[in-house]
């Protein structure tokens, strides 16, 4: 069970992450289709921001979740240390 | 009691973060100029002015370590403990403001990265920290505390300047836009709305910062009291 959750809190930063590099690589080019009209032009447009805006979010949890798993990691790891120290 | 406490603090501060999500996604209005991309505000200008906080706690535990190195031993331990916790949650979040930034960048002026003075001055903070980071990291040996100290005193220094970096436009001109507050006369958010949304997460990112660093410090000062007690192991052989 232990396991399991340690294995969690690694597992969803990462995948945050991939989501994030997913989520800009896959918003359209700038130059996406040099035929487009004014209106697709500002879907496209409109589809970036939306996928901009949604991996700024998805990588400030990637990274405030990646530090709390690297707290959680050192504290489980200094556990059997404070029980010799008397902690 | 006292779990029961920290229990509550963490509900509230999971529900502030739900609420200040709401708000930004689903209640502020969007950006004439920008569209939807504006609303990287949210999270972006709320963790920058938090992290001040962290860059704040750090400086102060740094100075009170320096103040307190001969006279109080246990209590500048203490200093020295909050010291570390408060940059290192400072960095974590400067990380955050240095990659969410570029990403409403790319979009808002059209490229990742400008050599401007408040993205320049960010960068170097952020560089400042890392490194005293990795000297509590790696150096070893009864002077790296007071090294460290002091690397944190001068890298504090850099906080009013990123701050105060787009207020010389005319002398340093600025990719980056005044401070949303005491900017200027155009500064400020005009919209009630916006403004509850920005206020929200700025509550919510403050309230999981206190978190972490409370975490932080304890982690550290269980690893000073196991430092200790090895040392004095080490002794006794």
């Amino acid at each position: 069970m232990k396991k399991l959750a340690l294995a969690l809190i690694v597992a969803v930063p990462l995948a945050l992450l991939a989501w994030t590099a997913f989520l800009i690589l896959s918003a359209p080019s700038y130059d996406w289709n040099a035929n487009a009209s004014p209106a697709q032009l500002d879907a496209a447009a409109a589809l970036r921001d939306h996928l901009y805006r949604q991996a700024a979010y998805t990588i400030t949890w990637a990274i405030q979740l990646g530090y709390l798993a690297w707290l959680a990691f050192k504290w489980s790891a200094q556990k059997p240390a404070a029980e010799r120290a008397g902690g | 009691m006292k779990k029961l406490a920290i229990g509550v603090y963490v509900l509230i501060t999971l529900a502030l973060m739900v609420w200040g999500y709401y708000q930004a996604i689903y209640v502020a209005p969007l950006d004439e100029k920008q569209g939807e991309i504006y609303r990287i505000f949210f999270y972006h200008v709320p963790i920058a002015m938090v992290s001040s906080v962290f860059f704040a706690v750090s400086l102060a535990g740094s100075i009170g370590y320096l103040a307190y190195r001969y006279s109080r031993p246990e209590r500048a331990q203490i200093f020295d403990a909050w010291a570390l916790a408060g940059a290192e949650v400072a960095v974590v979040y400067c990380t955050i403001i240095l990659v969410t930034g570029p990403i409403w960048g790319r979009r808002a002026w059209g490229m990742w990265w400008t050599w401007d003075a408040r993205l320049t001055t960010t960068l170097v903070l952020w560089l400042i920290y890392m490194s005293y980071l990795l000297l509590r990291r790696f150096a070893a040996g009864s002077q790296m505390q007071t090294v460290a100290a002091v690397l944190n005193i001068f890298g504090a220094l850099d906080t009013p300047i990123v701050y105060f970096s787009t207020h010389f436009q005319k002398v340093i001109p600025t990719q980056h836009p005044a401070p949303v507050f005491g900017g200027g006369p155009d500064s400020g958010v005009k919209d009630p709305r916006m403004l509850a949304a920005w206020g929200w997460n700025l509550l919510a990112w403050l309230a999981w910062g206190l978190l972490i660093l409370a975490l932080r410090y304890r982690v550290e000062r269980q690893q000073q009291k196991i430092d200790a007690a090895e040392a004095q192991r080490a002794l006794e052989a």
